[in-house]
């Protein structure tokens, strides 16, 4: 069915939101990556056997919907019945004929299924009314969790695509920049260019050929918001690269996606088939005489191709070196060719900027941080998961009131943002702001919206070490600063970490940062120090109790630990089993013995212990 | 174990003939054969018009690839930064001495390979295991071989 | 680019892989420069000059402490990469540097991975070596480690290699490089070689030379020449006479 023009479009949009409110109730299965782990997929096909079985009044399989990530992945595999908006949390296969007899036929709760407030104990009912949920605000992930994303028919009845049609058929290319412009959208994949001002420079340029191209790379270990939109709600991305095309003049875009992720590519190449199909996608889009069509391009496993430059290369089949940006890529990119380049997020809150206006979306947020931020907040908080809000909310009420604060009701150390290029900020930094300046100026950075919490029971030295390690193995290798300085640089801080160092070391480490900063080809040597710079700003005593005292105050640092059973051990044997290199033994019900000669401190032991039997000093 | 190279037409037919496919013609060989055998990298280099040494260049310098067989089950082990500060390591130890081999290899009966992923986007479910395309979250140190050896 | 400029005003700073011949692509580093512009407060930029474009209004800095700093620490970084690498060592010692301040790489080779030879090849028309693997791990190498079945023997890698790393010898009319042997073609009058076969059928065809033209060395060639102009002068004597 071919959708050629707007009036056919806003009477299919109409058809489409009739046949959603015929469901009397509707059934959500949240297939988001979190869920994903935990089985949801058979929860799903549990629950389109029974309710088939069943043959409810109103209630048909297709009421049954898959979505993507709902948001609280904490308490997954999650269920949503509609329209109530009934939470279950941590549902089994076995529960979902209970849930469709129950709840779905009689309406009546379950009770161990519904969310409880880990402290108050209280029951929430409607999931809109939990304050993870509450305090956030949707645009980008606004269909993210509550369409089935293989449905396009959803996507329109939720205003799809009328974004483009308004601008196809009622405003110019050059409103559009104006548009986009005045929303004040900065670049939501960590570096916050302004994105108006790059699609401005882009079609100033005099070419035959322009490409826009997507950034679905996500390398930053931590986030999974591009993830789930491309999963989730994987039209937006598309409309928003048509809008875009349509307004810098181009005819042909790609979509990077990391290798990591092939359901993100599965889901986005069965979108731009439906909208092929209809018209919205391709030659002659909604019969207006535009054309753009889109193509995926997968990733080979390279955090570096996260970079424009790089990226570009291994869109054009060749290895993912970036090159010095002094002449930009959105000037000569792929191909040689004017390019925009923007973040998966940055497109998904296009369509709602047309839709609203660029005045709506810049009230939003600060003045140089409008609109939201969507997060990834994993680590040791309780409510792990997928969230958005506004810019300006500070690092406090995003971990406390909507994280629910720290696992175990241990102590808050630090919060890590912006990946290998970002930082870790302490507890006195918490009432800071969260947007594109603010966190910068604080020696971190936002990033692309990775955001981990970490507990007094963490090292920053190992984490200083972990993220150098990540760099020196995603280097592509080219330029001297990079290679053999962040390799260098990653050697003093593993010797640090084995109590091998000297004070001068953390001199040599810092001139070190400094040339490797100024003198590296690209982003990922320019910010490669700041793991080591942010953790030695605000832990240098840390690092201190490493090189002076041979200490790890973390207790994570495994030459410098020791592990021990102490007398509440009851004999289970759990730590033997464990063991990777058989340093334990002893019977059942007998206190088991440590051979502090094998043990490698590895904490197996310490992670299965259920009766706080083993200590490390 | 010689490759069955007629299953090549299949991927060049499915992929533009020109350089830009060349990742993603890769990424067909890397599925269809569990790894890059060396005479299908040097038809890729006829077939896409590519010098066979950047073919080669792309083969080891992407993650993806692996120019040895890998084993039946490919176990990714995730070590993105919330896995990291959630166990990660004690997952690969688990798995290294209940394997006998290290993280980047295969079993020599071709059953396992370990590997390691920087980041697969589960975070929340931290630490996250892959076996094959099976995710695994929330894993505990002492039930990874389990997770590993059944199916 | 700004190293054009720097050297015209005779202005000596390393750059490594820089070479007239081949596309600069600033692997090195040692060419960075320190820019700077009136409005910009004293805000300053570091950049290769090799790649940099000229620009109005552009201060530049070749000899600022934190550009010589960079040189200083990027070729403390080479000299433990590759500690023997006589070049290195050298550079190094003008920069101050004798011993390098990092833990040595004790093995590998003296290449300063500067990209020179590959892509000379590339210029050339034969891509035959490419950087192989990622990161520290990264060598030159041919594919799957063995002898480049496209590579001709030319040569111009190992000239252009700034530390002299790519070995290669012509013993009893054969060439070997990269582990690959090649037939040298020899003067049919003075019996020296010239030329890889490989080599020399790629410019026959590429530069649409006769088939004949590497039958006779260029030292051959210019005495036939002189003998043939000797003729030629002798007999217009002899008619003026």
């Amino acid at each position: 069915m071919r959708i050629d023009s707007i009036d056919k479009l806003n009477r299919w949009r109409e058809e489409c939101r009739d046949n959603l409110g015929a469901h009397k109730k509707k059934i959500m299965v949240c297939l988001g990556p979190g869920c994903l782990a935990g089985g949801s997929d058979e929860i799903l096909e549990e629950f389109i056997k029974v309710v088939s079985d069943r043959k409810i009044k109103g209630v048909s399989v297709e009421a049954v919907k898959k979505t993507g990530c709902h948001g609280l992945c904490a308490r997954g595999p999650l269920v949503v019945i509609e329209p109530e908006g009934i939470f279950y949390s941590k549902v089994k296969k076995a529960h979902v004929a209970d849930i469709v007899d129950k709840t779905v036929v009689k309406g009546e709760l379950i009770d161990k299924l519904l969310y409880a407030d880990e402290t108050s104990g209280e029951k929430i009912v409607d999931y809109r009314k939990i304050p993870f949920y509450a305090r956030q605000k949707k645009i980008a992930l606004r269909n993210v969790g509550q369409i089935d994303p293989d449905s396009l028919e959803d996507y329109v009845a939720r205003d799809g695509y009328a974004a483009l049609a308004r601008v196809l058929t009622g405003m110019k290319p050059q409103e559009v920049i104006d548009a986009v412009t005045a929303s004040g959208l900065r670049g939501r994949g960590g570096g916050g260019f302004p994105a108006g001002r790059k699609w401005a420079t882009c079609a100033k340029i005099d070419s035959d050929v322009r490409y826009v191209l997507c950034n679905g790379d996500e390398g930053d270990p931590g986030a999974f918001m591009d993830r789930c939109i491309m999963e989730g709600d994987p039209h937006t991305v598309l409309e928003g690269m048509i809008i875009c095309a349509y307004a810098v003049g181009s005819g042909q875009g790609y979509i990077y996606v990391r290798e990591e992720y092939p359901l993100a590519v599965i889901n986005l190449q069965k979108a731009i088939e439906a909208a092929r199909e209809c018209g919205l996608l391709g030659e002659n889009i909604l019969g207006t005489g535009f054309s753009f069509d889109i193509g995926i391009s997968r990733g080979g496993g390279a955090f570096v191709c996260g970079e424009s430059s790089a990226l570009m290369k291994s869109v054009a089949g060749e290895i993912g070196e970036p090159r010095a940006k002094y002449i930009r890529s959105v000037v000569r990119g792929l191909h040689d060719k004017p390019t925009v380049l923007n973040n998966v997020e940055s497109y998904a809150n296009v369509p709602v900027i047309i839709d609203r206006g660029a005045e709506w979306f810049a009230s939003i947020g600060t003045e140089k941080s409008t609109g939201t931020k969507a997060f990834s907040l994993a680590g040791k908080v309780n409510n792990t998961g997928l969230i958005e809000v506004p810019m300006g909310i500070t690092l406090r009420e995003i971990i406390y009131d909507i994280g629910g604060g720290i696992q175990g009701g241990r102590e808050f150390k630090a919060v890590q943002t912006g990946g290998p290029s970002g930082g870790c900020l302490p507890a006195e930094k918490l009432d800071l702001s969260v947007d594109f300046d603010t966190l910068t100026e604080a020696g971190s950075m936002m990033g692309s919206g990775g955001m981990i919490v970490m507990d007094d029971r963490t090292c920053m030295v190992d984490v200083a070490r972990y993220f150098l390690k990540f760099l020196v193995d995603e280097s592509c290798g080219k330029c001297v600063p990079c290679r053999e300085g962040l390799f260098q640089l990653h050697r003093m801080c593993e010797r640090i970490c084995e109590g091998r160092a000297e004070e001068k070391d953390l001199a040599i480490m810092r001139d070190l940062s400094e040339v490797i900063h100024r003198a590296s080809l690209c982003g990922l040597g320019q910010s490669g120090p700041n793991p080591f710079l942010s953790t030695v700003m605000y832990f240098e005593d840390e690092y201190l109790a490493h090189i002076r005292d041979r200490k790890c105050p973390g207790k994570v640092c495994r030459e410098l630990i020791t592990y021990d059973i102490n007398d509440k051990c009851t004999g289970c044997l759990a730590c033997i089993s464990v063991c990777p290199v058989d340093a334990i033994t002893g019977e059942k019900k007998k206190k088991h013995v440590l051979n502090q000669d094998l043990c490698t401190k590895c904490g197996s032991c310490y992670a299965v212990c259920t009766y706080d039997a083993i200590d490390i000093e | 174990m010689v490759p069955d190279l007629s299953k090549l037409e299949n991927i060049f037919e499915s992929n533009p003939k020109e350089p830009g496919s060349l990742i993603a013609v890769l990424q067909d060989i890397q599925k269809e054969f569990r790894y890059l055998p060396v005479a299908a990298l040097k038809e890729t280099a006829r077939i896409l018009r590519v010098p066979l040494s950047t073919v080669y260049s792309a083969s080891t310098f992407y993650k993806a690839f692996s120019l040895t067989p890998r084993g039946e089950k490919v176990i990714r082990v995730c070590k993105g930064t919330a896995c990291h500060i959630k166990g990660a390591d004690l997952i690969l130890e688990q798995l290294e001495s209940g394997l006998g081999i290290k993280a980047g290899e295969t079993t020599p009966d071709l059953k396992y390979t370990i590997e390691v992923v920087n980041c697969v986007g589960a975070c929340a479910m931290a630490p996250v295991m892959i076996v094959n395309d099976k995710y695994h979250g929330n894993v505990r140190c002492d039930r990874v071989l389990r997770l590993v050896k059944k199916d | 680019m700004l190293l054009a400029v720097i050297r015209r005003q005779g202005i000596d700073i390393p750059a490594l892989c820089h070479h007239e011949a081949i596309e600069p692509t600033g692997n090195c580093r040692l060419c960075t420069v320190e820019i700077t512009r009136e409005n910009w407060g004293g805000w300053k930029k570091y950049v290769t000059s090799c790649l940099y474009p000229v620009e109005e209004g552009l201060i530049v800095n070749t000899h600022s402490e934190p550009v010589m700093q960079i040189r200083r620490t990027i070729l403390d970084l080479q000299l433990a990469n590759c500690p023997n690498a006589e070049l290195i060592q050298e550079l190094a010692a003008e920069y101050g540097i004798h011993e390098t301040s990092y833990e040595k790489q004790p093995e590998g080779d003296n290449c300063i991975m500067c990209y020179a030879c590959t892509r000379i090849c590339e210029v050339l028309g034969c891509s035959a070596i490419s950087p192989v693997n990622r990161g520290h791990d990264k060598v030159i190498s041919g594919p799957f480690g063995e002898a480049p079945p496209d590579c001709i023997g030319c040569l111009a890698c190992a000239q252009i290699c700034p530390t002299d790393v790519i070995p290669w010898s012509d013993k009893d009319g054969v060439r070997t490089i990269w582990d690959k042997k090649f037939d040298l073609v020899a003067c049919k009058k003075c019996g020296k070689t010239i030329i890889t076969r490989e080599f020399a059928d790629f410019l026959i065809e590429r530069r649409k030379l006769p088939r004949e033209y590497f039958n006779i060395c260029d030292d051959c060639k210019r005495q036939e020449l002189a003998d043939k102009m000797g003729g030629i002068i002798s007999q217009a004597e002899e008619a003026a006479l």
